[in-house]
C-alpha cells in the first residue's frame, strides 16, 4: 500500500513538471490517495537511550525478564541482555515493565473537543452529516490539535492514535494518524506517511438519522444499495482514470473528491475501518466488500465477531471491539466480554479500542477486562499475547506494523515504561517515549503538555 | 490451585447454597468486613436463614454446615452503587423502554420511579452476577426543573421483586445544560429548588391536617408564607418528597459539578438544615472542607479527569482521594455505565481512584459501606456483621484490580446465577470457537 503510494506522488511531480512546460495535455495519473497535506511532524530532543533491568512485553508474543532495549536516533536497534550501551542514558527498569507504545485505533480527539458546549450539538466536527456519502471529506481538517484529551492520552502511554469521523454517514470520510504530542496544527501531529483510511459505518445510525429526515438511508437494504452504487460508480471513474492515464483516452473524468476515496479503496490504497456491530450486518458488507474486490481492514465495535470468525478470517478482517460496553442500542444487544478471547481464540484478529478519551487512557485495562472474561472458559491470553491486542495488531492495521508497535530493533522508539505491570489498575505510566524522546515523565512536575485551553484556569491544578 | 481451577471448586459448591435456611459456613476467607480498616485473615462467616450470624477468625464451622472453601481469598460484603437507572433502562436508545424520565408538565418533586421498576431487566441479571447486591435507581427529570423525583433503593434478590424501598432520596439536576434546557440559568434552578423547599416549609407549618397535600415541585408564589400551589397526584402518598427531606427522613441529592454550584449545595444543606448528596461533583475536591463540615456525601465518577464542559473543568483523578482525606463521604458511579455495567464499573473505579491516592479500604468502602450509609441500607448491608443480610461475594483476586472476577455472589444468602443472556450467547458460540482452536496453530 505504500509502495503505490509512494510511486502514485512521484509520479504527480514529474507530470507537474512536464506539464507546466508543454502545451499537449499531460497524462495524469489518478491521484486518489494523494496527500496534499503531508505531516511535518518533528520528533522531539532525543537522547540515546537504554532501558535495563526491565520486564519486557515486546508486541511480538515475547515476554522478557531482566531485559534491555537500546534506542538510538529515535530507532529501536537492540532487545536482550548485556546490550552494549556506549553513550546512551541508562535507565533503571528495575520491578518495572516496557512495552511498546500503546495504539488506540478509534478515537474522536479533537472533534469532539473539550469543553464541549451546546455549539457542537447542533453543528459537530465528530461527521459531516449533511449527506450519508461524504467520502470527501478529511477529519484531519477538523482536528483541533489543543484537545487537552491528547495529553491526557499521551500520559496514559498511547504513541500513536488514529482519529476518525464518526458513524451517522455510511461513508463518514477520511481518517488520520497521529501521535499525540503538543501541536498547533493537525501536520505537526501527524504521522509521517501513515495510510489515511476510510470510515464507513452500516446498521442503525446512518438509517435512524437520514430516515428521520425521509432521505435515504431508512433501511438497511437502502444503506447496501447506497454503498453498492457508490461503489459501482468509483469502478468506472478509477476505469476512466486508468484508461486516461494509458493514454487509451483523450480526457480525464471530472475531479470528483468522493470517488477518488472509493477508487482509492477499491485500488487498495486506503484501508476500510467500519462502525458496524451485528453479524447480520458484517456479513452483508463483507459481501459488498467481496463483490467490489476489497478487503475490510477492520470492523469497528463488532460486537457480534464471536458469531462470524470464519467470515472474518477467510477475507483476514480484523475487530476493534471494547472490553465490556453493551446494550445501548438495540444492535448491541449481543455483546458478550467473551468477545475479543474468542475471536482470538478461533484465529481472528482482534484488538481494543476505546471510541472514548475516557477509555482511550486505560486501552491495557481494557485487554485486561477482556483477558479476565476468558478465564472461565480457559481462553485466557497469558500478558505478552495481551499487548498484541494495544499494540501490534492496530499497528498492523493501520498499515504501519513495520514501523511501530513492536519493541525489535529496526521499530520507531515508541515505548512505554510503566511502573507495573500495565494489565494492573495500580500501574502508570512512569515515561513515554515516541521515535526515542522521552515526551512524558510522571517523575516530573508539571512536566506534562498541557493544552492552551488549560492555560491560565486557576482551577485547573496539575493534573495527577 | 490455579484461579481457573478455585473457579471450578467454587461451581462444585454452588448447589450447596441455594437452600436459605441451610446454615452456611465459608471458610479460609479474607473477609473484608469494612467495620474495620484490616481484613480478617483465616474468617470463618456463618449464615444461616438469609443471614448473616457471625464472622470469625479461624472457627470451627457448625457441625451442619454446607462448607465453602474461599482458600483465602478476598471476601467482601455485595458491591452497592450509589446511583444507577437499574430497572428503568433496557435499551437507551429506544425510548419506549426507558422510564427514568416524565415529560415537561409533570410531576416534579412527586415524580415516582417505584412504578415502573422492571426486576426482570438484563441489567440487572448481569449486575447480580458481577457481585452487585444493592443499588439506588433514580429519576432523571420529572419534568418540572430542576426536579428529577424520588428514587428508590433495590435489593438485587434473585427470585421476586428487586425493589426493597421507595423513597429514599429526592433527585434534582443543577447545571448548565439540564439549566439551558429547561429554565435558562442555573440561578432560576437554584431559585426554583430553594422556593420550593421554601413553600413546603411554609405549607407544613401552616398545615392543621396531615393529610393535606402540599407542593410538589411547583416553585412557591411571592411571599414564602404563603402555600405553594398544590399538585395532587393520583397515587401519591402522604408525606410529600420535600416534607421528607426537611424532616431530615431522606437527603436531597443534587446532580451537579462545578464548584460554583456544590458551594450552593453546601450552603443550602446548612441553610436548611437537611441532608444533601452530590451526585457528579467533578469540581467537588475545592469544596471539600466546606463539604465535611456541611456533611454533603458526594456519589463521584473516579474515571472522571477531562474538562468536558464548562462546570467540569477542574476534573482530576485524585477527587475522591482529595474528599475522602477531607472527610467527605464518598461513594461511586461510572457515568455511561452506570447501569449497563453497573457493578463491574464500580470496583474499576474504585481501583483506579485507589491508584490516585485514596487508601485501600476507602476504596472497597465507596463501593460498598458508603453508599448504604449515605442511603440508610446500611441497617441490612454494607458490611459483614452479625444480622445483616448475607450479601457476600467471594472474589479471585483482588476485588479492585479488573482483572478479578466474582466467584461465588450471595444475595440474601442465595446464590446468584452466573447465567445471563451474556453467558448463553459464548456458550452457544463457544463450540465452534473451540473447534477452530484447535484446528488453529497454539499461540505463544
Amino acid at each position: 500500500m505504500k509502495r503505490t503510494f509512494n510511486s502514485w506522488s512521484v509520479g504527480i511531480i514529474v507530470l507537474a513538471v512536464i506539464a507546466t512546460a508543454s502545451a499537449t495535455a499531460a497524462r495524469r495519473t489518478p491521484q486518489f490517495a494523494l496527500d496534499p497535506y503531508p505531516s511535518t511532524y518533528q520528533p522531539r530532543p532525543r537522547t540515546d537511550t537504554i532501558i535495563v533491568g526491565v520486564t519486557i512485553l515486546d508486541g511480538a508474543g515475547q515476554r522478557i525478564e531482566n531485559g534491555e532495549v537500546l534506542m538510538r536516533n529515535g530507532k529501536i536497534v537492540a532487545v536482550g541482555r548485556q546490550l552494549e550501551r556506549a553513550g546512551a542514558t541508562v535507565i533503571d527498569g528495575k520491578g518495572r515493565w516496557l512495552t511498546p507504545g500503546v495504539i488506540d485505533i478509534h478515537s474522536h480527539n479533537g472533534t469532539f473537543p473539550m469543553p464541549l458546549t451546546s455549539l457542537e450539538l447542533t453543528a459537530s466536527d465528530v461527521s459531516e452529516i449533511s449527506d450519508p456519502n461524504v467520502a470527501d471529506t478529511w477529519i484531519e481538517h477538523a482536528v483541533n490539535a489543543q484537545d487537552p484529551a491528547f495529553s491526557a492520552a499521551l500520559r496514559a502511554g498511547v504513541t500513536t492514535i488514529q482519529i476518525l469521523p464518526g458513524s451517522t454517514p455510511l461513508f463518514a470520510g477520511r481518517s488520520v494518524v497521529v501521535k499525540p504530542v503538543p501541536a498547533v496544527d493537525v501536520p505537526s501531529m501527524k504521522f509521517p506517511g501513515a495510510p489515511q483510511g476510510l470510515k464507513m459505518s452500516c446498521g442503525e445510525n446512518a438509517k435512524s438519522y437520514f430516515g428521520e429526515k425521509n432521505k435515504l438511508p431508512n433501511s438497511r437494504q437502502g444503506e447496501i444499495a447506497l454503498v453498492r452504487e457508490a461503489f459501482a460508480r468509483a469502478q468506472d471513474y478509477r476505469d476512466e482514470w486508468k484508461a486516461y492515464s494509458k493514454g487509451s483516452s483523450k480526457k480525464p473524468p471530472p475531479r470528483d473528491l468522493k470517488l477518488d476515496t472509493l477508487a482509492a479503496v477499491l485500488e487498495g490504497e486506503i484501508p476500510v475501518h467500519m462502525h458496524c456491530y451485528r453479524a447480520s450486518d458484517m456479513a452483508a458488507m463483507l459481501g459488498v466488500a467481496a463483490e467490489f474486490g476489497f478487503r475490510i481492514t477492520s470492523f469497528q465495535h463488532a460486537t457480534d465477531a464471536y458469531k462470524i470468525v470464519p467470515q472474518l478470517r477467510q477475507v483476514g478482517t480484523c475487530a476493534a471491539v471494547w472490553s465490556d460496553w453493551w446494550g445501548f442500542k438495540m444492535e448491541l444487544l449481543d455483546a458478550i466480554r467473551e468477545n475479543a478471547v474468542m475471536v482470538d481464540a478461533a484465529g481472528g484478529c482482534v484488538m481494543m479500542h476505546s471510541d472514548s478519551p475516557i477509555v482511550g487512557q486505560r486501552l491495557t485495562i481494557e485487554a485486561a477486562k477482556a483477558a479476565a472474561a476468558g478465564r472461565r472458559i480457559g481462553l485466557e491470553p497469558p500478558p505478552e499475547h495481551l499487548i498484541r491486542w494495544v499494540t501490534s495488531t492496530p499497528a498492523k492495521a493501520l498499515g504501519l506494523g513495520d514501523r511501530v508497535g513492536t519493541i525489535a530493533s529496526s521499530f520507531n522508539a515508541d515505548v512505554v515504561l510503566w511502573s507495573g505491570d500495565p494489565f494492573s489498575i495500580y500501574s502508570k505510566a512512569d515515561q513515554v517515549f515516541i521515535d526515542g524522546a522521552l515526551v512524558y515523565d510522571r517523575a516530573v512536575p508539571e512536566g506534562y503538555p498541557r493544552s492552551d485551553f488549560e492555560l491560565g484556569r486557576q482551577e485547573i491544578g496539575s493534573a495527577p | 490451585m490455579s484461579i481457573f481451577n478455585f473457579g471450578l471448586a467454587m461451581l462444585g459448591a454452588f448447589a450447596a447454597v441455594n437452600a436459605q435456611a441451610a446454615t452456611v459456613a465459608i471458610v479460609h476467607a479474607k473477609a473484608w468486613t469494612l467495620i474495620e480498616d484490616q481484613p480478617i485473615d483465616d474468617a470463618t462467616i456463618v449464615i444461616k436463614d438469609g443471614s448473616i450470624v457471625s464472622v470469625t477468625r479461624a472457627a470451627v464451622p457448625p457441625v451442619d454446615a454446607r462448607v465453602i472453601d474461599a482458600q483465602g481469598h478476598a471476601v467482601t460484603p455485595g458491591l452497592i452503587n450509589a446511583a444507577t437507572q437499574l430497572g428503568l433502562v433496557e435499551v437507551n436508545a429506544a425510548s419506549e423502554t426507558v422510564d427514568h424520565s416524565a415529560k415537561p408538565g409533570g410531576p416534579g418533586a412527586a415524580f415516582d420511579i417505584q412504578y415502573a421498576i422492571n426486576s426482570n431487566s438484563a441489567l440487572i441479571r448481569l449486575a447480580r452476577a458481577d457481585g452487585l447486591t444493592r443499588a439506588i435507581t433514580y429519576p432523571s427529570s420529572g419534568g418540572v426543573a430542576p426536579f428529577g423525583g424520588v428514587g428508590a433503593l433495590l435489593h438485587l434478590v434473585e427470585h421476586g421483586e428487586v425493589l426493597e424501598r421507595p423513597r429514599v432520596g429526592l433527585f434534582t439536576t443543577i447545571g448548565n445544560r439540564s439549566a439551558a434546557a429547561s429554565v435558562g440559568s442555573r440561578a432560576a434552578q437554584w431559585q426554583a429548588l430553594r422556593a420550593a423547599l421554601d413553600g413546603a416549609k411554609a405549607a407544613a407549618s401552616a398545615q392543621t391536617s396531615p393529610a393535606k397535600p402540599a407542593a410538589a415541585g411547583v416553585p412557591a408564589a411571592a411571599s414564602p408564607a404563603k402555600p405553594a400551589v398544590s399538585v395532587t397526584l393520583p397515587g401519591a402518598v402522604s408525606a410529600p418528597p420535600l416534607d421528607l427531606v426537611l424532616s431530615g427522613k431522606i437527603p436531597l441529592a443534587i446532580a451537579t459539578h462545578r464548584e460554583s454550584d456544590v458551594r450552593q449545595a453546601a450552603k443550602l444543606a446548612s441553610d436548611y438544615g437537611i441532608r444533601v448528596v452530590i451526585i457528579g461533583g467533578s469540581e467537588a475536591w475545592r469544596v471539600a472542607h466546606e463539604l465535611a463540615s456541611a456533611k454533603v456525601a458526594v456519589v463521584l465518577d473516579p474515571t472522571a479527569n477531562l474538562p468536558y464542559s464548562f462546570d467540569q473543568l477542574a476534573s482530576r483523578l485524585d477527587n475522591a482521594a482529595l474528599l475522602r482525606k477531607a472527610g467527605v463521604v464518598i461513594a461511586m458511579s461510572l457515568d455511561g455505565v452506570q447501569s449497563y455495567n453497573a457493578g463491574l464499573s464500580l470496583r474499576e473505579g474504585a481501583g483506579l481512584a485507589v491508584a490516585n491516592g485514596l487508601p485501600y479500604i476507602e476504596g472497597l468502602r465507596s463501593i460498598i459501606s458508603a453508599p448504604a450509609e449515605i442511603w440508610g441500607a446500611n441497617d441490612r448491608g454494607g458490611t459483614l456483621a452479625a444480622g445483616k443480610d448475607a450479601d457476600i461475594v467471594i472474589w479471585d483476586g483482588d476485588p479492585l484490580e479488573p482483572s478479578s472476577l466474582p466467584t461465588i455472589v450471595l444475595v440474601h444468602g442465595q446464590e446468584a446465577s452466573q447465567l445471563t443472556h451474556q453467558s448463553e450467547l459464548r456458550d452457544r458460540y463457544l463450540p465452534l470457537i473451540r473447534a477452530r482452536a484447535s484446528a488453529t496453530q497454539a499461540r505463544p
